[in-house]
């Protein structure tokens, strides 16, 4: 244990604030600051010599220190203004999907009573599957709605508010209340009220305040109802229905198994409390696609997420039931990551200063591997000067970097346009599995689209699609795809082609299976199958010739658009691909990190190189000594032989110098720690001994 | 040890002398190369006196390597083996020798490699003892063979696994298994072996033999010699750990940033990560403008005791200030309602609420119902919440919901600093070595509490103890095994209920069993008995205390 450690524990225990268990924090009095000068001082010059106090406060100059404020504040701009818009978008998202079950739902709430219900409590039970997030912003706005227009208002209640029927409707009861009033307007409902003073779960109560607020609907939503003890469920419901002449309740239950199963949990008596209307909320995995796929393919997108992260996220939200909010903030936090910390991320502001040019700023585009890439290009190609220029002029490589910055968004742009008319192709031509938006990016992210047997297939199959089909396809593509491909002239031929022959019903073309013949031969005894075509008639030929055309022109455009978008210069600054940030904070591995610490506590203590040499010394730190003893050891483990073989290490390093009652301190320091870890506990079988629990990395 | 062993062995062997000397050093030479002792067809002699010193050294080569050293191997092995070879079997064997030993113990042991060998069984594959069989017995073959040996080993000298090689060897010069053996067996499996078959190969059944020693002999710490000898200590990687915690505040913008976003910050890994809260609390507060300083909490998970009540309360009156309500809610969820609207109704310019958490996942906070609160609290809009973790399992607290709820990043922050304050290290270990009664006082606390009981309590635990001998010395005679280290602890042996109640009316110490749980109450209110239940279901009743210590409390009640 280090000394400053123990220093600042006795000093701190002189403030005895580290064992209160809560307290507002005080900043340090000076008489105490010696020992943290240094850092504070470091921290505010750091955040301090940007001048950057206004917005951007938290962003940090990169490029060693050196980029200006202005650069600093223009990229926090540029984050806040960029990710703003794709929140937008989200929400959007978010709102449209819900908007179904919503008007649903609000309709119900709306038409129903308990005069339509045969006198039972009108319920709602929406099954939210995987999508946990929906139901509360489905509640929400539920709420406003409600609100807004005065009818009433929705009570959200958990399992977790619900121990005991009397606690759960004093909280029923406070939630009505405050999400009208407020909490000052509760505490007054208590008290300001003419004869006795009701206790707090008086029903009277809630009956009292829709009278007085002339409620019509009182939503009551349990968001996680198979969390909720029958009995009380079944106690509440009953309660529910003999206040329902009185109080209009309307019961909302948030099922994610299946309503037969929650029924099966209910008694008769209290299911037949209830009646009501089922309603499903989409699931998840298709809400996250529609968000990816607007992040991602806007044609006015700016930055893009590249093939590793795409699949990070997508892996996650498989695994793990990402929600659509839980998935966009990953993608916000990727967004973050970018604009902290990639300084050419200025590049994407809308307008680039030209100050920028100076300075640390093309040295850095100097050092990107991208432009040694496109140098070596330039040199293959025989233009040696411009690489020259471009190495030695800062003015000429800013004026290059921003054309080719632009282009390589452009050609961003036309591969995600690519892979947005291969998925509405695909959605033709594929059958009953469907490959996925996201699928088809990372494809598309790694260089890969263009030869992949997806779109092999989805080529073959149009081959065979008869006119009228080929014209719906045609019909939904995205319509700026017809600048790019000459795809309209297509369109406009296979039009006239089809009024041509309007008799013939629709055309075929020579890949159709009708259009080719099996023709049988019996050869030695042997049947002999064989394909030919089938003569064609004219207006087939005709039609063949305008698909050949079609595939040749969509085979083209494939090929030039979906290159990988690591060969563009400067992909650096709008392609987003680093793994690491994004998994490590979100995926945090923390028994590896605790057993990397113990195992090789030189990873985090950058020491002198003689201390990593051997593998057990006593200038480890006590637990990772105790740590790595312990792995060598079995099921049980003999303290006393512990401390013995504990006690050698620091012996055979420090001979006669060592203290046996310090190497015991920090024995028992080490034994602590991992006795809190959770891999040893005591064991019954032996005295002094230890039982293992936890073996590395299982 | 050993050295002393085979010097003091030495002293007395040196008259021995035969006439193949000349071989001897050949011998020697490979032996010490080896680290092997050599195979008994070689005649082996010691050298006279003077050279004598050198030959234990070479037998006991291994000891020098830094494993031995390290103590890794218990040193019981050792003192049982001089027992055993110190009695010589055979007078006729130059048995007295330090050759002779080897010889006889290179004998038995080429016996039992025999018997290895002629009934392979699985466990011997795991152990490697069949190779090591094989390989004693190969030591047998003609000299010859013998010739490229060292140079196979002088390749591996130095190598770690030469070192255990030998060293497992070594104690098989003995009749029988190393009692250690288990320990031995290297846990790293050879090869690699997928994460499955590891556990298995890992918790394979097998002698889970360890010695029997015990920390009696060793005086185990007090507070306050902890205390004492813990600021003697000079930690020799400090500076590291300065460079490791300053690496930490250079993420301190981003948490910051990240805070600003909407996230709420974990940090994990091992060490306190109190002072590193502490300073980004300092951090925050100096970056803000005077005029609009933060409202930052601090809590600290670990204390005992601690509510999360307590902490929305805090939070609470924190916001308010004087206008917090007198009367906030006995409630956790009623004062947490009370701050968002509170927090809902505060300005929009001013500074969101930060609240630090110092170790989450200490037990006070464990509790899944604590946890979903907490995640309530990360979810309000203008909290900022940053936790910090110390154990490798923590986000098991957190299902989907609550991880949602939660919104956190998470970093590792590894800051290597004691736990110093989180923990009370000599209490812990203490408790994990099933000595918690003697923090009542031991005997001495135990004699003073009884003092203060009436007669009768003081005779039902006089009762207790001697019928707690009394078990004790059954299992004396009928398990000697058992009672080597067992009947040393009255908590480990126990007289059942029943029979306790039995003996009580017997003597007219209770008449009813509600006046015997009485008095038993009284004990357990003092940590004076312990009680569990045994397979069967019966309660057994012990005594926190050591043999000795019980036999001082049963004299003082005798007398006193």
């Amino acid at each position: 244990m280090d000394p400053d450690g123990l220093e600042d524990a006795l000093e701190l225990a002189r403030d005895r604030s580290q064992y209160q268990g809560v307290y507002v924090y005080q900043p340090a009095k000076s008489g105490k600051a010696p020992s943290e000068r240094p850092s504070k001082r470091r921290k505010v010059s750091s955040t301090g010599n940007g001048g950057q106090q206004s917005g951007a406060h938290c962003f940090l100059p990169l490029l060693d220190g050196e980029e200006t404020a202005e650069c600093v504040q223009l990229r926090h701009d540029t984050y806040k203004q960029l990710w703003s818009e794709q929140e937008d978008k989200i929400q959007e998202i978010l709102e449209d999907v819900d908007a179904g079950v919503l008007t649903d739902v609000l309709s119900f709430v709306r038409g129903t009573s308990p005069q339509t219900c045969n006198g039972c409590i009108p319920t709602a039970l929406v099954t939210v599957g995987s999508n946990v997030s929906s139901l509360s912003r489905l509640l929400s706005r539920l709420n406003d709605q409600l609100i807004t227009s005065g009818e009433g208002g929705v009570v959200v209640l958990e399992s977790g508010d619900a121990p005991n029927l009397k606690t759960s409707l004093k909280n029923i009861i406070r939630a009505a209340v405050t999400n009208t009033e407020g909490n000052d307007g509760y505490q007054k409902f208590l008290t300001d009220r003419s004869g006795p003073r009701l206790l707090g779960y008086d029903l009277d109560l809630l009956h009292d305040y829709v009278q007085r607020k002339g409620t019509k609907k009182l939503v009551l939503a349990l968001r996680d109802s198979e969390a909720f003890d029958p009995g009380l469920l079944t106690d509440l419901l009953s309660l529910f229905k003999s206040w329902l002449d009185r109080i209009p309740f309307t019961v909302l239950l948030g099922i994610s198994t299946s309503v037969e199963l929650f029924e099966s949990r209910l008694p008769r008596s209290c299911v037949a409390m209830l009646q009501g209307k089922h309603f499903e909320v989409q699931e998840a995995g298709n809400c996250v696609d529609r968000i990816y796929e607007s992040l991602q393919a806007e044609p006015s997108g700016k930055m893009w997420l590249g093939r590793n992260i795409t699949s990070l996220l997508f892996e996650r939200a498989s695994d793990y039931f990402l929600t659509p909010e839980a998935f966009s903030r990953m993608v916000k936090y990727a967004y973050m990551s970018h604009f902290f910390a990639n300084p050419l991320s200025t590049f994407l502001a809308d307008s680039v200063p030209s100050v920028m040019s100076r300075g640390r700023f093309c040295e850095a585009i100097r050092n990107l591997p991208s432009f040694r890439m496109f140098c070596e290009d330039l040199v293959e190609s025989g233009s040696g000067n411009e690489v020259l220029a471009l190495l030695e002029n800062n003015e000429h490589l800013f004026e290059q970097a921003l054309k080719h910055f632009e282009a390589g968004q452009q050609n961003m742009r036309q591969i995600f346009q690519a892979v947005r008319l291969i998925y509405s192709c695909l959605q033709y031509t594929q059958g009953t599995k469907k490959t996925s938006f996201s699928d088809l990016s990372v494809k598309a992210l790694s260089g890969e689209l263009s030869e992949s047997p997806i779109v092999d297939d989805m080529l073959a199959i149009v081959r065979t699609l008869d006119s009228k089909k080929l014209g719906q396809v045609l019909e939904t593509l995205p319509k700026e795809m017809f600048d790019q491909i000459s795809l309209g002239e297509i369109q406009v031929e296979l039009r006239i082609l089809q009024d041509k022959y309007a008799e013939f019903g629709p055309l075929r073309s020579e890949y159709n299976i009708n259009n080719s013949v099996v023709k049988t031969t019996v050869v030695q005894q042997r049947i002999q199958l064989s394909k030919a075509k089938a003569n064609l008639p004219e207006h087939d030929i005709e039609y063949t010739k305008i698909l050949d055309l079609l595939i040749g022109a969509l085979q083209e455009y494939f090929a030039e658009t979906l290159i990988p978008p690591q060969d563009l210069f400067l992909h650096e600054a709008f392609l987003f691909d680093l793994r690491n940030p994004l998994k490590e904070t979100f995926v945090p591995r923390p028994r590896f990190a605790i057993e990397r610490a113990m195992t090789s506590p030189f990873d985090y203590l950058f020491s002198s190189p003689d201390a990593s040499g051997a593998r057990i010394s006593a200038k480890q730190p006590a637990t990772a000594i105790l740590y790595q003893l312990y792995l060598e050891s079995g099921v049980l483990v003999n303290v006393h032989d512990l401390w013995k073989a504990f006690h050698g290490v620091f012996e055979t390093e420090q001979g006669k110098k060592c203290d046996d009652r310090i190497v015991m301190t920090l024995f028992y320091g080490a034994l602590s720690d991992l006795k809190s870890f959770g891999i040893i506990k005591n064991s019954r079988k032996k005295t002094d001994h230890l039982a293992k629990v936890a073996w590395m990395g299982l | 040890m050993k050295r002393k062993l085979s010097d003091s062995g030495l002293e007395n062997d040196h008259p021995v002398s035969t006439p193949k000397r000349l071989r001897t050093a050949l011998v020697q030479a490979n032996g010490s190369l080896n680290g092997q002792a050599p195979d008994s067809d070689v005649p082996y002699e010691l050298p006279p006196t003077p050279h004598g010193q050198s030959t234990p050294k070479k037998a006991n080569g291994i000891a020098a390597t830094p494993l031995k050293e390290s103590g890794l191997k218990t040193p019981t092995h050792k003192s049982k083996a001089r027992n055993l070879f110190a009695t010589p079997s055979k007078p006729k064997t130059p048995s007295a020798t330090t050759p002779g030993r080897l010889k006889n113990a290179d004998r038995s042991a080429k016996k039992k490699s025999a018997r290895v060998l002629f009934e392979q069984d699985e466990d011997g594959a795991w152990d490697g003892s069949e190779q090591l069989a094989e390989e004693i017995l190969q030591g047998d073959e003609p000299e010859a063979d013998k010739a490229d040996e060292p140079a196979v080993d002088s390749v591996e000298g130095g190598d770690k696994e030469t070192a255990s090689k030998s060293e497992a060897k070594a104690p098989k010069r003995r009749a029988g298994r190393p009692k250690g053996a288990r320990n031995k067996r290297s846990p790293t499996p050879e090869g690699e072996l997928p994460a499955h078959e590891r556990y298995f190969f890992q918790n394979r059944a097998g002698p889970s033999k360890t010695s029997n020693t015990t920390l009696n002999k060793v005086p185990l710490l007090t507070h306050e010699e902890y205390f004492d000898k813990l600021g003697q200590f000079v930690d020799p990687c400090r500076e590291e750990k300065e460079y490791l915690l300053s690496l930490h505040h250079r993420s301190f913008p981003q948490w910051y940033f990240e805070f600003e976003e909407g996230f709420n910050v974990c940090l994990f890994g091992y060490g306190s990560k109190r002072k590193l809260v502490h300073e980004f609390a300092d951090w925050l507060y100096n970056r803000s403008v005077p005029t609009n300083q933060p409202v930052i909490i601090i809590v600290n998970g670990y204390t005992p005791g601690i509510s999360i009540r307590s902490i929305f309360a805090t939070i609470v009156t924190a916001i308010l200030g004087d206008d917090a309500p007198s009367k906030l809610g006995a409630q956790p969820t009623e004062v947490l309602e009370l701050l968002q609207s509170a927090l809902k109704a505060r300005p929009a310019n001013e500074e969101p609420v930060t609240v630090l958490i110092n170790s989450v996942d200490a037990p006070p906070l464990r509790r899944a119902a604590n946890q979903a609160l907490l995640a309530r609290l990360g979810a309000t809009p203008r909290v900022r919440l940053l936790l910090t973790a110390d154990t490798p399992n923590f986000p098991l607290m957190w299902d989907i919901s609550l991880r949602d709820q939660f919104n956190l990043v998470f970093h590792d922050s590894t800051t290597f600093s004691p736990f110093a304050v989180e923990t009370d290290v000599v209490e812990e270990v203490q408790a994990l070595l099933g000595r918690k009664g003697r923090r009542v006082g031991g005997k001495e606390g135990v004699g003073f509490v009884l003092k203060s009981l009436p007669e009768n309590a003081r005779n039902l635990y006089r009762l207790l103890l001697t019928e707690l001998f009394s078990v004790m010395d059954d299992g004396h005679q009928s398990d000697e095994e058992g009672a080597g280290d067992g009947a040393k602890n009255g908590e480990e042996n126990g007289i059942e209920f029943r029979l306790l109640y039995q003996k009580a009316t017997e003597e007219f110490i209770a008449s009813s069993e509600m006046m015997f749980r009485t008095l038993l109450k009284e004990f357990h209110d003092h940590q004076m008995i312990t009680s569990r239940m045994d397979p069967s279901g019966m309660e057994i009743l012990g005594v926190p205390l050591s043999r000795d210590e019980m036999e001082g409390v049963l004299e003082d009640l005798v007398l006193g």
